[in-house]
């Protein structure tokens, strides 16, 4: 039961228990010697000769796994994937990350991992949509794009000789604005085919980052591009990032509506349950959870609670049972 | 401290002014808290408070010793607060002296009371063994092992989880030892005295944001305060205490209204405070 933070009554804690025990008798029994504990050995041929990698030492003649994972095979190399730690990029990833600094021709974001990722300003579609070379004047007007503190979705590039590179060639990306961002172990969060979504019938966006950044808000509709701009384009000139003045009145005009502020509320949570539960995060099991509380008729706060956390631990063991049968 | 764009700002601040916070909760709604009791077996009573991933730790140690020359008829207590640098990474070395001061000075305020020590949260009187010569010194240590908001609440409901923990060993005095010696005591191991703490306080955090005061504050919505009041209140709903953090200035009619508030809250909290200790002491019990 990794250190849950609930409190649970007795009877709950037996059901969590029996749920646990379910889902860990549903997973594939094939691959259960990939996965190590700190000392375990790692049984490898000494014969063909062996790279040791990441997480791995030798002791008296033995290859022993130093962290928590699972054992990856590349060749000679055998190295551990460790399950806590901070993410690993891989080019394509779709991740979220906040502005640390604007620099020179860049931003600088962290993405949670050991180092800060950088956006070219060349690496991204300008708000107006023109493919065109970015000028000096660019670099000075890009306080207006991003600023620090922003959060942003992008795509990781790859490489380059100074670190790790993004980027955002498409209006998907770029700017979020209205909600909240949650942050959960990456290795809840796996690669899929789609990590944006919009659900309709709540009207909130949804954007699963591969960095475990998640991105609860308002739906925003993608601006198509190459039409506004050839109306309103006005001389080039340096242009200051307005910081709202506004009055209190104006503001609360601006506010989310409290309808799908209810249902942002209530997305994030579905979240917060499976991040401290330590179950996959995907599009199914949030809306899956989401429904669940709907029906249950449950306050948005008491999601937290631990009786609606042995809940969907319990239906996450028959859904995963269910599947198997399928199959 | 937290980042936050313009617009997480801009809906968290809405989110307040419409009465649903990001987590779901009103205005006026604590996140659930835990309570144990005796985690520390040295010490004569501990406990170990979490509300969300903030989590406390508070410890009552007793020693004997000598009263004060100018209060002959008083213990001593003595509040102490320590931010560990495991709680967040600016409190590494020196980094959380400042905010270990003002929390232990926000505590002491609210649970000494003044100079004389009358009628205060803990009653230093009944720590007296011999007047002037014998008395129990009190040291309270809390330790924040992980930050995330309302740390002065935490604190405050450690520190009451903790005394109402604390059994301090009954005292013999050898009699015969003339009025200018040091009387000599026997200290029993077996007959503890329970601490009576119907008189501490809860404290609770009102943080104004925007035209609106919330409780319970998380660290993204800390970092949107105009201001914060800590009013500490005791079961009769009494206010042993105020204290206020944060620049902005409070319009004397709203810190009126927040004390009602406050007063509302706490007993909510009170009663919530005391069966969570209640069901840890007979869980620690067993």
């Amino acid at each position: 039961m990794r250190g849950i933070q609930l409190q649970l009554s007795q009877t709950q804690k037996v059901r969590l228990q029996k749920a646990l025990e379910q889902l860990e008798s549903l997973s594939s029994k094939v691959n259960s010697d990939a996965s190590v504990t700190i000392a375990d050995s790692i049984p490898v041929n000494h014969e063909d000769g062996v790279l040791k990698g990441h997480g791995t030492t030798d002791l008296n003649g033995e290859v022993v796994a130093t962290l928590c994972g699972v054992v990856e095979r590349v060749n000679k190399l055998v190295y551990v994937r460790s399950l806590r730690s901070r993410y690993k990029p891989e080019v394509g990833d779709i991740v979220i990350g906040r502005v640390v600094e604007v620099a020179q021709k860049r931003w600088r974001l962290d993405i949670n991992y050991s180092q800060n990722a950088y956006l070219m300003l060349s690496a991204m579609n300008m708000p107006d949509g023109v493919q065109r070379r970015r000028t000096a004047l660019d670099e000075l007007n890009m306080r207006c794009i991003f600023e620090e503190m922003d959060v942003i979705c992008a795509e990781v590039r790859g490489f380059q000789h100074d670190g790790l590179h993004l980027q955002a060639r498409s209006q998907k990306y770029g700017k979020l604005s209205t909600g909240q961002l949650l942050t959960v172990p990456p290795y809840l969060v796996k690669r899929q085919k789609q990590h944006f979504h919009h659900l309709e019938q709540y009207g909130i966006d949804l954007i699963i980052g591969c960095n475990g950044f998640i991105w609860v808000g308002e739906h925003v509709e993608a601006r198509d591009d190459m039409v506004e701009d050839q109306v309103n384009q006005t001389d080039p000139q340096v242009l200051i990032p307005n910081k709202d003045s506004v009055s209190f009145e104006e503001q609360e005009k601006n506010y989310t509506a409290l309808e799908t502020r209810k249902y942002i509320c209530r997305a994030a949570n579905a979240v917060r349950v499976l991040s401290s539960l330590g179950f996959i995060i995907t599009l199914e099991i949030i809306k899956g959870v989401f429904e669940l509380s709907l029906s249950s008729n449950l306050d948005i706060h008491d999601m937290l609670g631990s009786e609606f956390c042995v809940l969907v631990a319990e239906k996450e063991a028959e859904r995963r049972s269910s599947n198997k049968k399928k199959r | 401290m937290v980042g936050l764009s313009l617009g997480e700002q801009h809906f968290i601040q809405g989110g307040i002014a419409q009465d649903l916070r990001c987590d779901g909760r009103k205005r006026l709604t604590y996140r659930p808290i835990y309570v144990e009791t005796g985690i520390i077996p040295q010490a004569n009573g501990s406990a170990r408070v979490r509300i969300g991933a903030t989590d406390v730790i508070a410890s009552v140690k007793a020693e004997l010793g000598k009263p004060s020359f100018m209060q002959p008829d008083k213990g001593k207590v003595l509040i102490h607060i320590d931010c560990s640098s495991t709680a967040e990474p600016a409190f590494e070395g020196r980094g959380g002296e400042e905010l270990s001061s003002e929390l232990s000075t926000a505590l002491q305020r609210c649970l000494l009371g003044a100079k004389s020590g009358a009628g205060a949260g803990i009653d230093r009187s009944s720590l007296v063994v011999v007047e002037g010569k014998i008395c129990w010194d009190l040291y309270i240590d809390g330790l924040v092992v992980s930050s995330d908001g309302n740390l002065l609440d935490a604190l405050s409901a450690a520190i009451k989880a903790a005394l109402s923990n604390t059994g301090i060993p009954s005292v013999k005095v050898t009699a015969g030892a003339s009025s200018d010696e040091q009387p000599e005591v026997d200290i029993s191991d077996e007959e503890f005295l329970q601490f009576d703490t119907s008189g501490v306080p809860v404290i609770v955090t009102l943080t104004k944001i925007g035209r609106h005061y919330i409780v319970d504050a998380t660290p993204e919505e800390e970092s949107q305060m105009n201001s914060a009041v800590s009013i500490s209140i005791n079961r009769k709903g009494h206010i042993c205490g105020i204290t206020k953090r944060g620049g902005a200035g409070l319009d004397p009619s709203v810190v009126l209204d927040m004390v009602s508030v406050a007063k509302y809250v706490s007993e909510q909290l009170m009663n919530k405070l005391d069966s969570e200790i209640a069901s840890a002491e007979a869980e620690d019990g067993s």
